[in-house]
């Protein structure tokens, strides 16, 4: 008994450390500053804590850090620029600092995510999977889960696409095929995606947890 | 319908071009919000003035988002105390217009016709600022030069304070308050009377004689105060207080205040339910106020009353319904909009004035409206109209006389339909042709106003050019 208490103490203790560590390398204020961001401006559209309810808006919620800094530089440096990135996110990332930057994606990427939907059609959601898992031999489409993960959970900088709204996720593909978001990796991918792939493949990541 | 159309045509045909070759083409042109939140204009609208949820929001949150380069100032505890865009938010609005009824109106010496087809150029110019004033509020302020007035006045304003409060379960609360000079011009649906379709009409064309109190007969007449409350951004409630504000004039206000005035507060109260699902946003709410009015009978009676702001008050008691739906595609998008609006009129002072018991009546509004645009781009409206029974001291055969000799109890029903088409070349720039038939004006659909004049000789061909800076 004595030896558990003293280790959760221990425990406790490296925890509260790491803790103070972690408030040293990021200032309390821009942490602060980023969450009023979040909840007042972002949630709007993103939902509080990032779990969105319309499908035009992308779920943040337990999204890769390092992706979404990435995504919202490339936003403010115009860079990804489908219309809708034009419409509204080049706008709202104009005056974020960096620092805000990192802060708004740790904030997101802390935040549970929610499967968007069960999906209705078996069919679609059966042929997504498969081509989830093994990609498309025939067209050269490489299976997904190379780079996102068995799960859809993302690897390393490869993003979440799990519990993703379906509709955001198959925009996005047709934006990499027609390089209106103009990334080499997935525009590779997407190249020999046919329309109701890429259907298909939404519709499946939606349903992942 | 005897409506002969070339000559309209021509000439319409001839302004749009004209119209085109007016405006200016220019890409990044938006308006303030735009310019101050960075974002187009779509995340709003979806097509303007219509709102979409996020343009809802954004409202409730009382203008408040913003992108631009900003004055601060803090206390050493670091409490934001000022933040000043360093560009104000401020647009410009232009409508020029061209009217041309069916048969034109009476000359006002009773001989003959007056000119039918004309130009307004401008029906409407006016100056905004909309957007942030300070951390937690924010303001929609517009002045407006008509050609109707042919002077600058106040028109809808709307200035907030709001707050945000994310409660337990990720659930949301926005609360603020509503200084503004309209009755449901702080309102968030496109279906309520200050924002609701027709967003333009001619000040040309003549149009229903007699309306509710709170559909826009009091509009920049009132200073009122709201308090609202939007939960999860579905439930919405708001409970506000008005009191005459009149214009052009400074003094107290006395018996001879035209358009009477108001007896202590007129209560305003608000109910919403929102519920959006994929592209689909749904709303249905209620609304309504009441009014107890000190008519300006001196004013046009001359000594036969004898009360001033005092003693009995004619009193309307106003209770509606509103529905709205949008649909919001990628390519398409459509909207329904539909309100009811019931008055219960209870003329005591008037009565009293007269020496008669006291009267009453009932005046019933309808409107709906269906929308479909392609691409915001290309879109049209059709649209149904009514306002039945009430307003039984209305005279008709003396339209600008509010407080006739004699007792009418003519009805004041006008009802008709409208459709309009819309050409949206740039998000800020928008061409109407509008058309509005009516089967009943002023109670009657033929010799209404017992010079033979039917109900179908106002309908009305209405040309706009609108544009937002
Ligand atoms: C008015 C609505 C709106 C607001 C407010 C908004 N966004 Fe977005 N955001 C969008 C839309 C729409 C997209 C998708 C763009 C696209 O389709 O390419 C998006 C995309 C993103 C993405 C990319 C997600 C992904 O999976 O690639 C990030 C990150 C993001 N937003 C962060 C933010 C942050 C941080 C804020 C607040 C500072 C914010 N957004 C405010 C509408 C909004
Ligand atoms: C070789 C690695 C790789 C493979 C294989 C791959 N992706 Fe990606 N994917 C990426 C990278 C990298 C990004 C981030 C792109 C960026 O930085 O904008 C990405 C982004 C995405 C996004 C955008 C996510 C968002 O939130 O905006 C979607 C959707 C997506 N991938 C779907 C797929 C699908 C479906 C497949 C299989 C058909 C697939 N990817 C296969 C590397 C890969």
């Amino acid at each position: 008994m004595r030896n558990v208490m003293l280790l959760s103490a221990g425990l406790l203790l490296i925890l509260c450390a790491g803790a103070v560590f972690a408030d040293e390398v990021v200032d309390p204020e821009v942490v602060a500053h980023a969450e009023r961001l979040a909840v007042g401006t972002c949630g709007t559209c993103h939902g509080v804590k990032g779990v969105s309810k319309q499908p035009k808006f992308p779920r943040l919620a337990g999204q890769n850090p390092a992706y979404l800094a990435a995504q919202m530089k490339a936003f403010r440096s115009q860079q990804r620029g489908d219309p809708d990135a034009i419409g509204y996110m080049w706008g709202m990332s104009a005056s974020l600092e960096d620092s805000t930057i990192e802060a708004l994606a740790a904030y997101y990427a802390v935040q549970t995510a929610v499967g968007a939907s069960v999906a209705s059609d078996g069919a679609s959601v059966a042929r997504g999977r498969e081509i989830y898992e093994k990609g498309i031999e025939a067209a050269g489409v490489p299976a997904c889960s190379a780079c996102h993960g068995p799960d859809a959970h993302g690897i390393a900088d490869f993003p979440r696409l799990a519990g993703q709204h379906a509709q955001y996720v198959m925009k996005q593909l047709a934006s990499f095929q027609n390089n209106m978001r103009n990334v080499a990796v997935m525009h590779g991918v997407a190249q020999a995606l046919k329309v109701d792939e890429m259907r298909s493949v939404a519709v499946f990541l939606e349903t992942l947890p | 319908m005897n409506f002969r159309f070339p000559r309209a045509c021509l000439s319409s045909g001839l302004m749009l071009v004209l119209l085109t070759f007016l405006v200016e083409p220019s890409a990044h042109a938006v308006p303030s919000f735009a310019r101050q939140t960075g974002m187009a204009c779509e995340a709003c609208h979806t097509v303007w003035p219509e709102l979409t949820h996020f343009g809802r929001v954004f409202k409730a949150n009382g203008y408040t988002l913003d992108n631009l380069k900003q004055v601060r100032g803090v206390t050493v505890q670091r409490e934001e105390i000022l933040s000043l865009a360093s560009l104000p938010p401020l647009s410009l609005m232009v409508q020029v217009a061209y009217t041309q009824l069916a048969t034109p109106l009476p000359d006002s010496s009773g001989v003959g016709n007056s000119q039918n087809g004309t130009a307004s150029f401008p029906q409407q110019i006016s100056l905004f600022y909309a957007g942030k004033i300070a951390p937690h509020a924010g303001a929609f302020i517009q002045l407006t030069y008509g050609n109707d007035s042919g002077t600058l006045g106040i028109d809808n304003t709307d200035i907030r304070f709001a707050g945000l409060q994310v409660l337990p379960g990720d659930q949301s609360l926005i609360y603020g308050v509503s200084l503004n000079n309209n009755p449901t011009v702080q309102d968030l649906w496109n279906t309520t009377p200050a924002f609701g379709f027709p967003y333009a009409t001619s000040n040309i064309a003549p149009g229903a004689a007699v309306s509710t109190q709170i559909d826009g007969a009091r509009g920049q007449d009132v200073a009122g105060l709201s308090f609202y409350a939007f939960w999860n951004e579905s439930f919405y409630g708001e409970l506000g207080a008005y009191r005459s504000a009149k214009q052009a004039t400074a003094g107290p206000l006395d018996s001879a205040s035209a358009g009477g005035v108001v007896s202590g507060i007129a209560p305003y109260w608000r109910l919403a339910y929102e519920h959006n699902w994929g592209r689909h946003s749904l709303e249905a709410g209620l609304y309504g106020a009441k009014f107890k009015i000190f008519p300006d009978l001196a004013a046009s009676d001359g000594a036969g009353y004898g009360q001033v702001l005092k003693g009995p008050t004619d009193d309307f008691q106003d209770v509606a319904q509103d529905l709205q739906y949008q649909y919001m595609g990628d390519k398409n998008l459509f909207s329904v909009t539909a309100t009811r609006i019931h008055e219960k009129q209870t003329y005591s002072a008037t009565a009293l004035a007269l020496g008669i018991n006291t009267v009453g009546a009932d005046l019933t509004t309808f409107r709906a409206a269906a929308t479909y645009y392609y691409k915001r781009k290309f879109g049209g409206t059709v649209g149904y109209f009514s306002t039945t029974g009430g307003a039984a001291l209305y005279n008709p055969a003396d339209p600008a006389n509010e407080m006739p000799a004699s007792l009418s109890l003519t009805r004041a029903d006008t009802q008709g339909w409208m459709a309009e088409i819309n050409y949206v070349p740039w998000l800020n720039t928008k061409f109407s042709i509008q058309y509005t038939g009516f089967n009943k004006f002023q109670g009657l659909s033929s010799n209404y106003d017992g010079t033979g004049r039917n109900a179908r000789d106002n309908n009305t061909l209405y040309l706009l050019g609108w544009l937002s800076y």
